[in-house]
């Protein structure tokens, strides 16, 4: 099967077959399927995309061994040095450190995420469907050679009487069943499911070093037991990029029901690599509500 | 393509019309909706904060994370004081810069923040997220100091309409040696089911010390006590001759206005799950 193209006229032969076929496949459970039609949304189909990425540098200490990919001219973004405080001591002292966006690391992320996420919007445009709900998106290595694999799939809607999307590209959430019922309800439309990654690379000081080591300082400045300030200021910078970015990406749009994650890959030697994840639902508000009663507290008989 | 359209208004009652409508208006360009909001709650927790008069602002997060000297995990004796004193700064400090997102978002508190944190050799780390919501059209600081608090939103509305305030996350830790038991107690003991009293004495100095430390931070914040408290307790994976004890839960206080009876109703459920017929417990 060739490699979906960008146009979604030029979908793989079976995927066009499958869905010419008249039958629906879903990924909903039956309380959600039951939901949605009350809803008045009728699954069209199953859809999924793919992206593999090779990612040579993934995992690589750009500074340090390896480097492919690496960017020296082409880095963007945030960057602060950490001098050390006492001088030339000897060629192994780590007389200065660096925190650094990778963000070729942060593109290729989004090359492959987008690519996946494309390709699904792009079978659900295929089938005729406005919306997909429930979409599930994953990235995991799929070998140890540093090949990613970017994952997305959910289930395409259509509106019983419904508008088709003005673009002609279905809106997108990971919610669906009760739940995309309930926020319909509170005055949201879904938009898109969003996501990005922000990535900051760790270059130790002689500090960050000792203080990552347990080591004491012959030439003191690393008290024991005292903050790793670089390392902090890295999650603190991977936490503000991945969340400025996808405001910038909201317009005056909210992002509801978020999930951020960080997480800290160490390199030795107090290098790190710290990636911190941010998806959520993109939505906007197209009616008002009222806000429901207070909520009568119950004690189940179970 | 239109302009931006006037919001629908509220009380369709219609889910189908609803999602006609919601569908119609991606059509559009985005109108004149309100502030623009970050949220990792759920529509269930934002629904049942706005009953309360609560709305969500922004997701926020804060982190910290303190060394470990090396060689603090060795054969000791009493309490690993360098391993227990980075917990309760690395876990202070990433408060404080929760608070500092949280003001800087124009919120009043932090409502169901993940705690998540972990003990290494030579180092101690604590990440918190959650997100910062206010009173629905607040602006400004509110008079209240800002709190920080790991209930959902739904116990943090049950917790309000009883009379009760989250003041802030309280925690404690305490990571003690379990001391070598001497040589003729190990010979005495060897191939005897019995107690290891060093272990045993290990666990509830951690403990007491840990849950002190906690109750501590409780009453500094002028708490009187604290809920949904998590604890964990064990030897350390990578020092298995010494023991951790860790406990964090938020601090509440009753409001002036005294506890409220929520007067709560027994209903039972018509979707019990069935429970099918167990001949073993005929036998008890």
């Amino acid at each position: 099967m060739a490699v979906p193209a960008e146009s979604p006229d030029e979908l793989p032969e079976a995927a066009v077959r499958r869905f010419d076929e008249g039958a629906f496949s879903s990924g909903l459970t039956v309380p959600d399927f039951a939901a949605c039609l009350q809803m008045g949304l009728e699954p069209v189909g199953f859809v999924q995309g793919y992206c593999v990425m090779q990612w040579q540098w993934y995992g690589m200490s750009p500074m340090g061994g390896g480097g492919f990919g690496y960017q020296w001219g082409g880095v963007r973004g945030y960057s602060e040095t950490f001098n050390c405080p006492h001088g030339m001591v000897s060629a192994e002292h780590r007389s200065w450190g660096q925190n650094y966006e990778q963000s070729w690391m942060e593109d290729a992320w989004a090359s492959g995420f987008t690519t996946a996420y494309e390709r699904m919007v792009d079978e659900a445009t295929s089938a005729g469907a406005h919306g997909v709900v429930g979409v599930v998106d994953t990235s995991a290595p799929l070998s140890d050679l540093g090949v990613v694999e970017f994952k997305v799939q959910g289930t395409a809607v259509r509106v019983v009487d419904g508008a088709p999307p003005a673009d002609g590209r279905p809106w997108t959430t990971y919610l669906a069943g009760q739940r995309l019922a309930k926020l319909v309800e509170a005055g949201y439309a879904p938009v898109a499911v969003t996501a990005t990654v922000a990535s900051v690379g760790v270059w130790a000081n002689c500090i960050t070093q000792y203080l990552t080591e347990g080591s004491g300082s012959l030439y003191g400045g690393a008290t024991p037991g005292a903050e790793i300030v670089q390392t902090v200021k890295a999650q603190t910078a991977a936490r503000r990029i991945a969340t400025e970015r996808i405001r910038s990406q909201l317009g005056r749009d909210s992002l509801h029901g978020a999930s951020l994650t960080t997480t800290r890959t160490e390199r030795g030697e107090g290098d790190a690599t710290v990636e911190c994840i941010l998806r959520g639902n993109r939505v906007r508000r197209f009616k008002d509500f009222d806000p429901m009663p207070a909520p009568r507290p119950t004690v189940r008989l179970l | 393509m239109t302009g931006p359209g006037p919001l629908v208004p509220q009380g369709s009652g219609d889910p189908r019309a609803d999602m006609r409508a919601a569908a119609e208006a991606l059509s559009r360009p985005a109108g004149p909706s309100g502030p623009r909001m970050t949220s990792d709650l759920s529509i269930d927790e934002e629904l049942v904060l706005h009953s309360i008069g609560w709305e969500p602002v922004e997701l926020v997060g804060g982190s910290s994370m303190h060394s470990v000297p090396m060689g603090v995990w060795n054969w000791g004796q009493g309490e690993i004081s360098y391993a227990s004193v980075a917990y309760a700064r690395s876990f202070g400090a990433a408060v404080q810069r929760l608070h500092e997102a949280c003001s800087h978002a124009g919120g009043h508190g932090v409502v169901g923040v993940h705690v998540e944190w972990s003990v290494e050799p030579h180092h101690i780390d604590v990440a918190l997220v959650g997100t910062a919501v206010r009173p629905v059209g607040a602006t400004g600081l509110g008079s209240d100091p800002i709190f920080v608090s790991d209930l959902s939103g739904r116990d943090f509305t049950l917790l309000r309409s009883a009379g009760w305030s989250p003041l802030g996350l309280a925690a404690g830790a305490s990571f003690v040696y379990a001391p070598r038991r001497s040589m003729g107690a190990a010979m005495q003991q060897s191939g005897q089911n019995v107690e290891l009293t060093n272990y045993t004495e290990a666990m509830y100095a951690a403990r007491e010390a840990a849950m002190e430390r906690m109750q501590e931070a409780a009453l500094q914040l002028g708490g009187t006590g604290v809920v949904e408290v998590k604890v964990t307790e064990g030897p350390m994976e990578f020092a298995r001759h010494a023991v951790g004890f860790t406990a964090y839960g938020t601090v509440v206080r009753l409001l002036p206005d005294g506890h409220r009876n929520l007067g709560a109703q027994m209903v039972l459920p018509l979707d019990d799950p069935v429970v099918s017929f167990d001949a073993a417990s005929l036998r008890s």
